[in-house]
C-alpha cells in the first residue's frame, strides 16, 4: 500500500499536461470489538483493523506515446482486507493491449452448526472449517489489435492455500483432524483472432497443468476419540497419528475455435469448436495409528497402511453453431444447436495393510470407474416487429441426452447408473416500448419431460419473467421485476414439487439543483420445495421440505451540505437488510453512513461507518454484530 | 415522373452532407469531449456511423432531423453498432442469450459517447440496474464477494451471450466457469460425483447468496443429499442408492460430508470418504 501511496504522490502536481488523473484513497479502519461469534463474523464479514488502501483508480497517458498511449490501474483492499485486487490494462494503438487481473481472496469458514456432530457434547467444532487464501492471477497480452490478424498469448493462475479441518473417517469412527490445503491450477494459452468486416474466427491451443498436495498430520500423543462415542463389541475406538498425503498432479491439453460470419445482409452465422482432455495422475499415502476397527469384517487392528494409485482422462468435446436470417425487416429467425459430450473414465490401484501382521490382510484392490454424458440442446426463435414499439417473439427448444456412471467391482451399490434426458419446451416473450421512457418485457417459457437426470432436475416446469422500466422524469426512473419458477417431477417415489418467486422494485431520483438524492431497491422473495424420501434407519417415508420468504432492502440518500469556498461536502447513510422466515430464518442488517468533506481541490477526507449484525434463530449461537469506522484521505488528480 | 422522383432524390441526397464530429462539438460540447476519451474517437465520420449525415440537424437544431438510436427498437439500435461489431469474439453465442431474446439493446449497457465503466463495483451495479433479484441474492449472508468489489459478474457472465444456459462463461476451452477459481474441483476425479458433471454445481449451490452455509440449496446438508440419495428402488433414478442404514437421528449422520468430505469427487475413495 505505501508503494502505491508513494508513487502517487511522487509526481509532481505541477504537471504541464494533466498525463496523471485518477484518484487514490487510504485509511484506517478500526473494527469494534466483535459482540457474539467471532467465527461466524469471519465467516460473513471477515474485515479487520489497520490501514488499508482502500482504493486506487488512475489513468496514465503518455503525451509521447512511447512505451504506451494509456495505462489504466485500480486496486483496492491492499493493507490486510480479505479481498486484495490489482487490475492493469495498457495499451498502445495498434501495438498491443495488455490486461492484468490479481485478486487474493481470504475463504474463511468456521461454522459449528454446518458441521458439529460434537455439539451435543460441548464441543463447539467446525469438522469442515477452512482458511484459506486464493490467489488468481489472470494476465493477456493482444498483439497488433485493430489490425485484421490479432495474435494474443495469455496466462491464468489460481492457487490455494491454507489450512482447515476435516475428517478421517472410517474404519467405524471419524476423527476430527487438522488439515494444510495446497493445490493450483496454471492456464497457458495463445491464439489468432481474424477479424474481418464480414468475418471473424478465433483460434485457440491451450494447456493446464494442476497440483494438488493437501496432508493430515496428528501425532500429538493424546488419543483421538473421535465423534464416535459407543464402544464397538466392548472396545473403545480412538486414533494416536495419521499421517496422509495426496500426491496429485494433472494436466491438459485444449483447443478453441470460433467464428461468426455475416455470410449475407440477411444471414449472420456464429459456431465454436471445442476439445479439452484433462488427466490426473494420483498418489496418496496414509498411516494411521490407534484402537481401529473395521467394523464390517469385525477386525480390530493397531495400525494401518494404505496405498493408492491412480490416473484418470476426462476428454472432453463440445460444439455449436447458430444462424439468423432476416427474411423480411421485421422478421428474424433464429436457429442455434449445441451438442456438449464428456467421458471420464479412471483407474486405481489400492494396497492395504493392517497391524499386527497376524490379521487377516485387506490385500490389494483394483477399481474402473467410467462416466459418460452427452446433453444436446436444438432451439429455433422467430422475433416479429409488429410495429416499432411492440415486438413478439416464439419458439421450441428440445433438450436431449443421456447419461452413466459406472464403478466395478460394484461391492454391494448398483454397478451402473444410468439416465436420460428427454425434454420438449415452448418459449415466448413480449418486448413493448410506447415511450423512449417506458419499456414493459416479459417472457415466458414451458417445458414437458419424457425423462430427466435427477429427481431434482428441471422437469415440468414453467418460468415467467415480467420487466418494466419507467423514466417518471428526468431525475426520476422506477424499474420492476418479477420472476417465478414453477417445477414439478411427480414421478413415482420423488413427488418433487418447487416453486420460486421474486418481486423486486426499485427507485432512483436524483433531482437537479437540489441537495438530496435517493436510491432504494426492495425484493421480496419466495421459494418452496417438498420432496420424498425413505428414511434410512427405518424406510419410512417422509418428505424434505425447505422454505424461505425473505424481504431485502437497500437504500442510500446521498445530501449535499452547506458548500465552502466552492468545495461541496456530502453525507450519504442508508445500508441493507435481509430478513428471512422458513427453514433457516436468518437477519443480516447493514446500515452504513459516509462523510466527504473536500478540503482543497485535490484532497478530501473520507470517512465511514458500517455496521453488521447477524442472527438466526434456530442458531442463536452464530450471530454477532460489529461496528467498522474508516477514515482517510482522498487524493485526486 | 420517374425523372422527376430521381431529380428530387438527389436533391434530398444533396441536402444532407457529412457535416463532421467536431461541428457537431460545437453544441454538444460536454458529448463530444466525453466521446474524444473513448475509442471511438479513432472511427472516421464517427457520429455520422450512428446518427446520419447531420447538416440538416446542425441547420435547424431540431432533434427530428437527425437520427437518435436511443429512440430506435433494439434490433435497429443494435444494427448500428453490429455493422462494425458483429464479427468480434464475444459475440459468438449472441443470439442465444436472453440479452438478445429479450432485446436488450448494446446501448442499454454501453455509453458510446463516454468512457467504460470502471472496476468491478461500477460494473456490478450497472448490471443490478436491471437484474434487481440478483442484486437482493447476494445481500444474503453467505454470498460470493460480488458487493465487496471482489467478484464482477462478468467474470462468470458473458453479458453479450454464450451458448451456455445462463449467459454462463466457459474456461480451458470447455470447462464450467466455476473452475477458473475453484479449480481443485474440476477433476477429473478416479471417482466422479455424477451431478457435478451431469448439471453442474448449481444441483447442490445457490452461486449469488444463499441463507445456507456453502449456500447450499438447502440448511442442512443431509437434506440436499436426500434430494436424490433417497433410498428409493435403484430403477426410480440414477444415484437412488440402495439403503446405507444411517441412522439420521444420530449426530454423527446429520451432515454427510463430515464423513463423505470429497464430495465433489474423489481421487481415492469411491464412497468419496477421502
Amino acid at each position: 500500500m505505501r508503494i502505491f501511496l508513494a508513487i502517487f504522490l511522487a509526481i509532481p502536481l505541477a504537471a504541464q499536461t494533466e498525463w496523471l488523473t485518477g484518484s487514490l484513497d487510504a485509511g484506517y479502519r478500526r473494527r469494534t470489538g466483535i459482540g457474539g461469534s467471532a467465527n461466524t463474523y469471519r465467516s460473513v464479514v471477515d474485515l479487520g483493523t489497520g490501514l488499508r488502501l482502500l482504493g486506487a483508480d488512475f489513468t496514465l497517458s503518455d503525451p509521447k506515446k512511447r512505451s504506451f498511449d494509456r495505462l489504466d490501474l485500480q486496486a483496492a483492499g491492499w493493507g490486510g482486507d480479505p479481498w486484495r485486487t490489482l487490475h492493469v490494462n495498457a495499451r498502445k494503438s495498434r501495438l498491443y493491449d495488455f490486461t492484468g487481473d490479481y485478486r487474493n481472496i481470504a475463504y474463511f469458514n468456521n461454522l459449528p452448526s454446518f458441521a458439529d456432530p460434537l455439539l451435543s457434547r460441548g464441543i463447539v467444532l467446525d469438522e469442515q472449517a477452512f482458511n484459506v487464501h486464493r490467489r488468481l492471477g489472470s494476465f493477456e497480452l493482444a498483439l497488433l489489435p485493430g489490425h485484421w490478424i490479432v495474435p494474443y498469448l495469455a496466462f491464468d493462475s489460481d492457487a490455494d492455500s491454507g489450512a482447515g479441518s476435516t475428517t478421517f473417517a472410517g474404519e467405524g469412527n471419524e476423527f476430527p483432524l487438522p488439515v494444510t490445503i495446497r493445490d493450483s491450477t496454471r492456464n497457458y494459452r495463445g491464439g489468432t483472432r481474424i477479424e474481418l468486416r464480414h468475418f471473424h474466427a478465433t483460434l485457440e491451443q491451450g494447456g493446464t497443468t494442476y497440483k494438488d498436495d493437501q496432508s493430515i498430520y496428528s501425532n500429538s500423543g493424546i488419543p483421538n476419540y473421535g465423534n464416535n462415542s459407543k464402544p464397538l463389541p466392548g472396545r473403545t475406538l480412538y486414533l494416536d497419528s495419521l499421517l496422509a498425503g495426496w500426491g496429485i498432479r494433472g494436466s491438459s491439453i485444449y483447443s478453441r475455435g470460433l467464428f461468426t460470419a455475416s455470410a449475407a445482409s440477411w444471414l449472420d452465422l456464429y459456431g465454436q469448436f471445442l476439445y479439452s482432455i484433462p488427466e490426473n495422475m494420483v498418489s496418496h499415502q496414509q498411516a494411521a495409528t490407534g484402537s481401529l476397527a473395521n467394523p464390517t469384517r469385525l477386525i480390530f487392528f493397531t495400525g494401518q497402511q494404505y496405498l493408492l494409485s491412480a490416473e484418470s482422462k476426462l476428454p472432453h468435446s463440445s460444439g455449436s453453431i447458430g444462424a439468423e436470417v432476416r427474411p423480411f425487416r421485421r422478421l428474424r429467425i433464429l436457429e442455434s444447436w449445441l451438442t456438449d459430450r464428456l467421458y471420464s473414465g479412471a483407474l486405481s490401484f489400492a494396497q492395504q495393510r493392517l497391524t499386527p501382521a497376524s490379521l487377516p490382510q485387506p490385500g490389494s484392490t483394483s477399481t474402473s470407474s467410467l462416466l459418460v454424458t452427452n446433453r444436446n440442446q436444438e432451439e429455433t426463435l422467430v422475433f416479429l416487429e409488429l410495429t416499432s414499439k411492440l415486438t413478439l417473439h416464439g419458439g421450441y427448444r428440445y433438450v436431449w441426452g443421456d447419461a452413466s456412471n459406472s464403478v466395478l467391482p460394484a461391492s454391494g451399490l448398483m454397478p451402473t447408473d444410468t439416465g436420460k434426458l428427454r425434454r420438449n419446451g415452448g418459449l415466448g416473450g413480449i418486448s413493448f416500448r410506447p415511450t423512449h421512457k417506458l419499456t414493459i418485457g416479459g417472457d415466458a417459457e414451458g417445458a414437458s419431460s419424457g425423462s430427466a437426470y435427477f429427481r431434482t432436475s428441471l422437469y415440468d416446469y414453467q418460468r415467467v419473467r415480467g420487466r418494466a422500466r419507467y423514466q417518471i422524469s428526468g431525475s426520476l426512473n422506477l424499474s420492476a421485476n418479477f420472476s417465478l419458477l414453477n417445477n414439478a417431477n411427480p414421478s413415482a417415489g420423488s413427488n418433487f414439487e418447487y416453486l420460486a418467486h421474486q418481486e423486486s422494485i426499485s427507485l432512483a431520483w436524483i433531482p437537479a439543483h437540489r441537495f438530496w438524492n435517493v436510491e432504494g431497491t426492495y425484493t421480496r422473495s419466495t421459494l418452496r420445495s417438498d420432496i420424498s424420501y425413505l428414511q434410512p434407519q427405518d424406510l419410512q417415508p417422509a418428505i424434505s421440505s425447505y422454505r424461505d420468504n425473505a424481504h431485502t432492502a437497500s437504500a442510500l440518500i446521498d445530501l449535499r451540505l452547506p458548500s465552502y469556498s466552492g468545495l461541496i461536502p456530502k453525507f450519504s447513510f442508508g445500508g441493507s437488510l435481509f430478513v428471512s422466515s422458513g427453514s433457516r430464518p436468518t437477519t443480516y442488517y447493514q446500515p452504513l453512513a459516509k462523510l466527504f468533506v473536500p478540503l482543497g481541490k485535490n484532497l478530501a477526507w473520507i470517512s465511514d461507518w458500517s455496521y453488521y449484525g447477524f442472527g438466526e434463530s434456530l442458531y442463536l449461537y452464530e450471530g454477532f454484530h460489529a461496528s467498522l469506522v474508516t477514515t482517510g484521505l482522498r487524493f485526486v488528480r | 415522373m420517374a425523372r422527376a422522383v430521381l431529380i428530387l432524390f438527389a436533391a434530398s441526397l444533396a441536402a444532407q452532407t457529412y457535416v463532421g464530429s467536431e461541428t457537431c462539438g460545437t453544441c454538444h460540447e460536454g458529448i463530444y469531449q466525453a466521446w474524444a476519451k473513448t475509442p471511438h474517437r479513432d472511427v472516421k465520420q464517427a457520429c455520422k456511423s450512428c446518427h446520419g449525415t447531420g447538416s440538416r440537424h446542425a441547420e435547424s437544431t431540431s432533434a427530428a432531423d437527425i437520427l437518435n438510436p436511443a429512440k430506435l427498437p433494439p434490433a435497429e439500435s443494435d444494427r448500428d453498432c453490429l455493422s462494425c461489431h458483429l464479427n468480434r469474439p464475444t459475440h459468438v453465442g449472441r443470439i442465444q442469450s436472453s440479452h438478445a431474446h429479450n432485446q436488450v439493446a448494446c446501448i442499454t449497457c454501453h455509453t458510446i459517447h463516454a468512457t467504460a465503466v470502471r472496476g468491478p463495483n461500477a460494473l456490478n451495479r450497472q448490471c443490478t440496474t436491471c437484474h434487481m433479484d440478483v442484486r437482493a441474492e447476494f445481500q444474503r449472508p453467505y454470498h460470493h464477494r460480488l458487493p465487496e468489489g471482489a467478484v464482477s459478474c462478468v467474470d462468470c457472465h458473458n453479458p453479450h451471450g454464450s451458448f451456455r444456459p445462463g449467459m454462463m462463461r466457459q474456461v480451458a476451452a470447455n470447462d464450467v466457469t466455476c473452475f477458473k477459481c475453484h479449480g481443485d474441483k474440476r477433476g477429473p476425479f478416479t471417482f466422479e460425483h455424477a451431478p457435478v458433471r451431469f448439471e453442474g454445481c448449481a444441483s447442490c449451490h445457490e452461486p449469488h447468496g444463499s441463507a445456507n452455509p456453502r449456500m447450499l440449496t438447502r440448511h442442512e446438508v443431509r437434506l440436499v443429499c436426500l434430494e436424490c440419495h433417497a433410498n428409493l428402488p435403484a430403477t426410480a433414478a440414477p444415484g437412488v442408492v440402495l439403503p446405507s442404514f444411517h441412522d439420521l437421528r444420530s449426530p454423527r449422520y446429520q451432515n454427510c460430508t463430515v464423513c463423505h468430505q470429497k464430495v465433489h469427487g474423489s481421487h481415492v475413495d469411491r464412497n468419496f470418504l477421502r
